[in-house]
This record gives C-alpha cells, structure tokens and sequence, in this order.
C-alpha cells in the first residue's frame, strides 16, 4: 500500500483537538500521529476522552477545536457527504458492539459497505464470504448477528470493517464485551489483517493485553494525550 | 519452584539421562530461566539419595558414556503429593515494583515518573510475548507461558495503573489542605 | 382478585405474613402496586407520559363512538332528534350511522394498539427487572394493568365528562337503556385496557431475564384476532338487526351486506398485510443490489406482522373509502334523477357528508398511528443507526430504508384494497342500475392512490427524528 508515501508522514494526525459535550471537557487540546501500516494502541482511564478521540480522528465528530488531517486532506474542511464516503471507503470501524444490522444476515452486514458502494449483489456477497472465510467465520454466512457468540459477531465485525480494503481501521474497544479466548481470537484477526492488507490501526481499549497487539502505545488523561509516546 | 519435583515430572514419562532432562525442561519451560547442567546433575544425586529415583543403567549410543534415571514408587508418589497440592496464595508482598514505588514516596522522589516509565517497559515485554504467543505455529507450551506471563504482567499493570490514580489523587488532597 | 390467585409458590414467598397477613394484604398489595406504578411512570423519560398520553387520547375516542353508538342504540321508533339533519330520526338511518360509529372503533382501537408499542423495550426491560428483583408475576401484570387502565379511566371519565352534557342537552329524558349503555362503556373501557395491558406482558412476566435478552420474535396474529372480528361482526350485525325493527326492513340488506363485506375485507387486512410485508421482504432480500431496499425487505422478512395491525387500518380505510366514493357518485347520481324524493336533498347529502367526515377521521387516527409507529422503531433502535452511519452508511440510505418498511408491503396491498372497494363502488352500481346507463365510477380510484401518498407522508414525518437519531452522542452509552 505505500505508493510515495514517506514513512516520516503520518497518514493521520491531528493537533489541539477540544470537544466538549455540553459543559463536559472530553478532549482538551489532543493531538496524536497514526503512521501508515501500524497498528497505534490508545488507553486511558474511562471518561479520559479516548472515544471522543477516535470519533473525531475517524470524522464522526467535528472538534470545536484543532485539525485532524487525513493524507493531507483537512477533515475540518470536508462537507459531510465526503466524510461520510471516506468513512465508507477509507475507513473502516469496529464498535464494541452494535454495528452489525440485527436484520441482516452476516454475510449481508459484510456485503452492505461493497453494496454502498455500487458494487452488484453477487460479487458483494462472494467478497463478502471470502472476508468471513478468512476471519475464521464458516458456514455462519446465513445467520442473523443475534444467533452468533460475541467473539463470532466482533469477527464478523471486522470482516464488514476491512471488506473495503481500507488504511485506517478505527476500533473502539472491540473486545470489551468479550472473555480472554474470545478477544485473543478477535485481536489476533485484526492484527494479522491489518498486517496483510497493510491498514493502519487505532485500536482504543482500557485492556493492557489488548493493547499489547499494538505496535505502539499512547496514553490519555484528562482529554490529552499524554507525552508519553515510547516506541517498539 | 522446585526442581526436583519438575525433573520427576519429567521422568514420569520413562527413564531418561540429565542432558535430555535440561533439554526437555528448557523445551517445555520456554518462558522459564533455563536450568544449568550442573544444576541437574545435583538434583538427580539428591533425589537417588532420598530413594525417589535410582540409575536404570548406562546409555552410550555411539557418544560418551550417559547415565539414565528413573522414577521409584516413592518418587512416583512424592510427585503426585506435590502435583496436587495447591501452593499458598501470595503469603507474602515482596515484589521489586512494590519496594520501588514505597521507596520513591518515602525519600520523596517521583514514584509517578518511576511508574510511567515500568508501565512502558511492561507493555514492551507485553508485545514481545504477545508476537511469540500469536507467531503462526507456536506450539502449546509456548502459548501456556506466554498467556502466564503477560496475565501476570497485566497484573502489575493494573496496580500501577490503580497506584497512578492513587497518587494524583493524593496530591490533589495534599495540595487543596 | 383473592391473594394468592395464581400466585403459586412466589406468591406466598413474597406475602412473608401468611395468613394473618392474606386477609387485608390484598388491599395493601394494591396500594403498593399504586405506588410503584406511579413511581416507576414518574421515574422514567418523556416516551412514557406519551404513551400515557396517547393511551388516554385513543381511549377517549373509543369512548366516544361507543356511547354515541350505544345510545343510538337505545332509541325505538322515530324520533325528532335537533342533531344530523333528520338522519337519525329513522331507525333505517340510525342503524347506518351506528354501524360507522361502530366501524370508527376498528381504527381507535389500532391506534390504541399502536400506542402500546412505545417505548415497549423499555417498559418491558422495566418490568423484567421488576420480575428479577423478586416481584411476582401478578403483581407485575397488576402493575402494568395499573398503568393502562388508569391511562384509559381518564381518557374515558374526560369523553363521559362531555357525552353527559350533550346527552341531556339533545334527549330530554334519556330512557334506562340508554343510561346503562354509557356507563357499561364507561367502566368497561378502563378495564379492556387494563387486561389488554395485562396481556400484552405474557412474555416478560414468562422469564424475568423476558426481554433483557432480546430474542428475535415473532409475533403473529393469533386466533385472538379472528374472535374479534367475528364478536365485532356478530354485534354490529345484532345492533342493525335491532335497529331495523322499523318500517322499511327490506331497505337494509344492502348495508349489512356491506357491513358483512368491510368486516371480511378487515380480517382478510391483517393477513393479507402480513403475507405481503413477508413475501416483498423474501423476493426484495433475495435480490436487490440496492442497501436501503435490502434492509428494509430484510425487516420486514424478520417481523412481518410488526406494522400489520396499522397497515391493515389502512386497508380497511381504503376498502371503505373506495367503495364508498364509489356509493356516494351513484347515489348522487340517483337522487338528481329521482323527481320524487322523500325527504328534502339535505336529508341525504347529511349522511353522505357524515359518512365521508367519519372515513376522514379514520384516515386521519390511521395515519396517526402509522407516523406514531414509525416514530417508536426509529427510537428502539436508534443507537445501532447511529453505528451504521458512524460507520459510513449515509443518512440518505437509512430514511429510504426506513419510508420503504412502509411503501413496501402498502403498495400491492392497497392496490388489491383499491381494487376490493372498486368492487364494492361498481356491484352497488349494478344494484341500483334500473334501466338508466350508468357509469363506472373511476374517480373512486384516486383514494387508494390518496391513502398511499398520505401513509408515505405520515411515515417521512420521522425523518427529522432519524436525522436527530443518529447522532454520534447516542454512541458514548453502550
């Protein structure tokens, strides 16, 4: 995936990024670099501004303050409808749960990005179960989320996240509703994913052992990202 | 951790000589410090002595000369008391971490900065086990003691992390009385 | 209610007291399930007081065409009655206008219905942990009976509060009938609400975890429905039969076949709206390449009987709205040809004016109940659509999903309602065809299309709610 980038630029960055709900502070003047290809762990105590971090950085979120640049386009600037097509081709996102449509089958919660995108039904849905196949999630293509086990739903999750083939995936503690095995399985597919198609990663967790899948780490207080930054 | 009860185990499974037992050892123990030849050698004389193992002969199998043990009945009977006997919870705190952290608050040093900086290296020592642990065709015993190892990590972690907060927290009092 | 009724082993676990405490704890249980209806109404959020609310509102307007239709009832003979241009002076003409109050009734009580949906996760998550707490399972369906039945005395005692006035300001002296009739239907609207309240809890009183795990559901239509509309027949058809005690029976037959005819058709409704919304759903999901239409057929696949009690109010009101535009042309058409009327013009164009307020009005509570319903699956699920838009699904695509869960299943089946009361329209045609030419009337078929236009309207007035829904604040509560 590294056409001319140059590895000393980040692919997304942001500086002095402030939101406040209500009169709530969640992010006080946050800034952070995700570099192309790694795999970047945020943590933090709850309510440090994690979350609100990673909407922001994935344009969810407008900051009251601060830029987020993603390969040089300005996320401030973009208009919602472009937001909203990088988020569909550029992005991918992993919620703790809640992403997958209860009414769909599997494969068509994969499918539904592909399909979004134009792409016919047929050729979704076969992309769609080559991603599932390669998540570990076999002859499941047929059920609705609600009949798959956490660990089952987080893969399948990941499957709709990366079936765009895209340079960031945003995942907001995709394990947090999982056991240890469950979420070994789930991080270890997002991880090895992310290597092959050489997605770039911003895995938010409150977990050390799901941090630990992570190249790097950064920490956050208070809605900063503390300086702390200490690389591999 | 004791030796000689790992070296029984080892034994259960057929007579075998000291070189191959530190080898089978380091093999199953991957995470472990690996065991000194010396140090088996010592405790197989002294399981011999105790009559928990006897020398079943010489193996010389084209090299130097071996000499191959086995397991008694009693020695049999010691592992299997051993084995099923639960080791005591955590009796006693003594953890270099720990010392650290008390130390820094007593002469007044800055324990949070000590903190940040272990967390940092605890998370290093995390990945690594972490690449090993899901490197494609890690075999069980290497995924047992990584999983042993980064729980125990995580561990400290989450009383640094508890510590952390205790402090600032602490501070904030100090600093508002 | 005796204590202990039904109760079995929690019952006496919970009545701690035994029998010393059985002989006035009833009363102390009741007081207690008061309060705790009262607090737990108090405690929740704004989707409670509107279910209350539109509860009480529906009840009220059940009242109201009940006690009308019952003290139509209770007239014998001819009367000089100062309301209604003469129409109700005739029991030929009082039984038509009671069989319309009556068949008002089918879109209150829909819309009643409807009304119980909202905020129905919510409440029965309540309720189940009501259950886990240790409550009963009487003395939760008591509570939840508390709950709407009380919601429907005040919509009941406010609709008597003006029915009595206007009673004794148009009837001197209203006969014992009519007395007994107002006050059955008084009292006996609060306690319909209160068991249908009952009822509906069957399956969060089951299990206490009932719906904190969310199962998917199915709910159909049981023989429930079918005892209804053959109750609901059996009595409007009795009342005619009662009323038409008068000088011109043979005149009759023709509305209650007509009757006959609406009652079928309403039954036929909710099947027939289910089977659609589940056949386009199959068809649709099977092949669509397009995501709106994909989701949307999905869940109509998954509940196809979610909506069905509205949409087949819909039916029922295109069926009665075709045919009777189709009536209304021929017998327009009659009376201008007819020298000798009678009765002045008035005396007709009244009853066909009131007719066509009466559909109206139904048109209207059913468009209110399918925007209401519409409304309240967009709030269930609105933190999941704020994930899917998160995730890059535009908002664009949502609201057509969610206009096309309506347009879907209405549009073959009120085509086929078009075509039911063209019949209707056209066979009334034939009936009073003698001799004259006349023509078919086509101008009946605007309404179908009319009901459909207005049913996507009422459906789109949630889009602005999807629009506040998906907010990305709905995604920091798990």
């Amino acid at each position: 995936m590294s056409k001319h980038e140059d590895a000393a630029v980040p692919l997304l960055s942001a500086r002095g990024l402030t939101k406040a709900y209500g009169r709530t502070p969640a992010l006080r003047g946050a800034g952070i670099d995700l570099r192309a290809g790694e795999i970047l762990a945020v943590t933090g105590p709850s309510g440090s501004g994690k979350s609100t971090l990673l909407h922001c950085l994935a344009g969810i979120v407008r900051p009251d303050e601060g830029t987020v640049s993603y390969a040089g386009e300005r996320l401030a600037e973009q208009p919602e409808r472009r937001l909203g097509e990088l988020r569909r081709t550029d992005f991918g996102v992993v919620f703790q749960f809640g992403q997958l449509i209860p009414e769909l089958t599997v494969r068509d919660n994969v499918a539904l990005p592909l399909l979004l995108g134009g792409l016919g039904r047929a050729q979704a849905g076969a992309r769609a179960a080559e991603w599932l196949e390669r998540f570990g999630v076999r002859g499941q293509e047929e059920l609705r989320p609600g009949e798959l086990s956490g660990g089952q739903a987080q893969r399948v999750a990941l499957a709709r996240a990366l079936v765009t083939g895209p340079r960031v995936v945003f995942a907001d503690e995709p394990t947090g509703a999982l056991d240890s095995l469950a979420s070994e399985q789930v991080m270890t597919a997002l991880a090895r994913a992310a290597r092959e198609s050489g997605a770039a990663v911003l895995l938010v967790t409150h977990d050390a052992q799901t941090a630990a899948y992570a190249d790097r780490e950064v920490r956050m207080a208070d809605g900063t990202v503390t300086p702390l930054e200490v690389t591999a | 951790m004791s030796t000689r009860h790992i070296l029984l185990g080892l034994l259960a499974s057929g007579p075998s000589h000291g070189y191959d037992l530190k080898r089978r050892h380091d093999e199953r123990f991957p995470q472990a410090r690996p065991l000194a030849y010396g140090q088996v050698y010592t405790t197989l004389q002294r399981l011999v002595r105790d009559g928990l193992a006897e020398i079943d002969g010489t193996d010389a199998d084209g090299g130097p000369e071996r000499t191959l043990y086995r397991a008694t009945p009693d020695g049999s009977a010691e592992l299997a008391r051993w084995a099923a006997g639960i080791a005591p919870p955590a009796p006693f705190v003594t953890n270099e971490i720990f010392a650290k952290v008390v130390v820094a608050i007593l002469s007044g040093g800055d324990p949070a900065a000590y903190l940040r900086a272990q967390r940092a290296a605890h998370m290093a020592r995390m990945r690594e086990l972490t690449a090993v642990k899901t490197a494609p065709g890690a075999d069980l015993a290497t995924v047992l003691s990584a999983d042993y190892a980064l729980t125990h990590l995580d561990a400290d972690l989450r009383w640094m992390t508890t510590t952390a907060a205790r402090l600032t927290h602490l501070t904030a009092e100090v600093d508002a009385a | 209610m005796r204590p202990g009724d039904g109760v079995g082993a929690h019952g006496t676990r919970v009545g701690r007291g035994g029998a010393a405490d059985r002989a006035g704890g009833d009363r102390v249980r009741l007081g207690t399930d008061l309060r705790l209806a009262w607090a737990l109404s108090r405690g929740s959020d704004r989707r409670e007081w509107w279910r209350a609310g539109l509860t009480a509102a529906g009840a009220a307007l059940a009242t109201g065409c009940a006690q009308t239709a019952v003290t139509l009832g209770a007239l014998r003979g001819g009367y000089d009655v100062s309301l209604g241009a003469g129409l109700l002076d005739q029991p030929g003409t009082r039984a038509g206008v009671i069989v319309s109050l009556l068949l008002l009734l089918i879109p209150v009580l829909g819309f009643v219905g409807q009304c119980a949906r909202i905020g129905a996760v919510h409440r029965d998550r309540r309720l189940a942990g009501l259950r886990l707490a240790g409550a009963t399972p009487w003395q939760v369906r008591r509570i939840a009976a508390l709950e709407t039945g009380l919601a429907c005395l005040l919509g009941s005692a406010l609709a008597t509060a003006v029915a009595v006035p206007v009673l004794l300001g148009v009837w001197t002296r209203p006969n014992a009938f009519a007395w007994a009739g107002l006050t059955v239907v008084a009292a006996g609207v609060p306690v319909l609400g209160a068991v249908a309240g009952a009822v509906a809890l069957r399956r969060v009183v089951a299990s206490p975890l009932g719906w904190v795990r969310r199962e998917r559901r199915h709910s159909r239509p049981g023989p429930w429905l079918l005892l209804t509309a053959v109750l609901f027949a059996a009595v409007a058809v009795a009342a005619v039969a009662r009323t038409a005690q008068g000088p011109r029976p043979g005149g009759l037959e023709g509305p209650v076949i007509v009757l006959g005819a609406v009652v079928v058709a309403g039954t036929a409704a909710v099947w027939l709206v289910g089977a659609t919304a589940r056949l386009t759903g199959r068809l649709l999901a099977a092949r669509t390449g397009d995501p709106a239409v994909l989701i949307a057929a999905e869940r109509l696949a998954g509940d196809p009987w979610a909506a069905a009690r509205t949409h087949a109010a819909v039916l029922l009101v295109t069926v009665v709205g075709t045919g009777f535009v189709g009536v209304r042309q021929v017998m327009l058409e009659v009376l201008r040809g007819d020298k000798y009327l009678a009765e002045n013009m008035d005396y007709y164009t009244t009853g066909l004016d009131l007719t066509a307020a009466a559909i109206g009005a139904a048109l209207l509570i059913v468009l209110f109940a399918l925007a209401v319903g519409t409304a309240e699956s967009l709030a269930t699920r609105r933190r999941g659509l704020a994930a899917q838009v998160a995730a890059g699904v535009p908002q664009r695509v949502l609201g057509r999903a969610l206009l096309l869960e309506t347009a879907l299943p209405l549009a073959p089946a009120v085509l086929l309602a078009g075509l039911g009361g063209m019949a209707i329209g056209t066979g009334y045609t034939w009936l009073t065809d003698d001799g004259g030419s006349r023509s078919v009337p086509w101008a009946a078929l605007l309404v179908p299309l009319g009901v459909y236009a207005c049913c996507l309207l009422a459906a789109a007035t949630s889009l602005p709610l999807l629009r506040r829904s998906v907010r990305p604040g709905e995604l920091r509560y798990a």
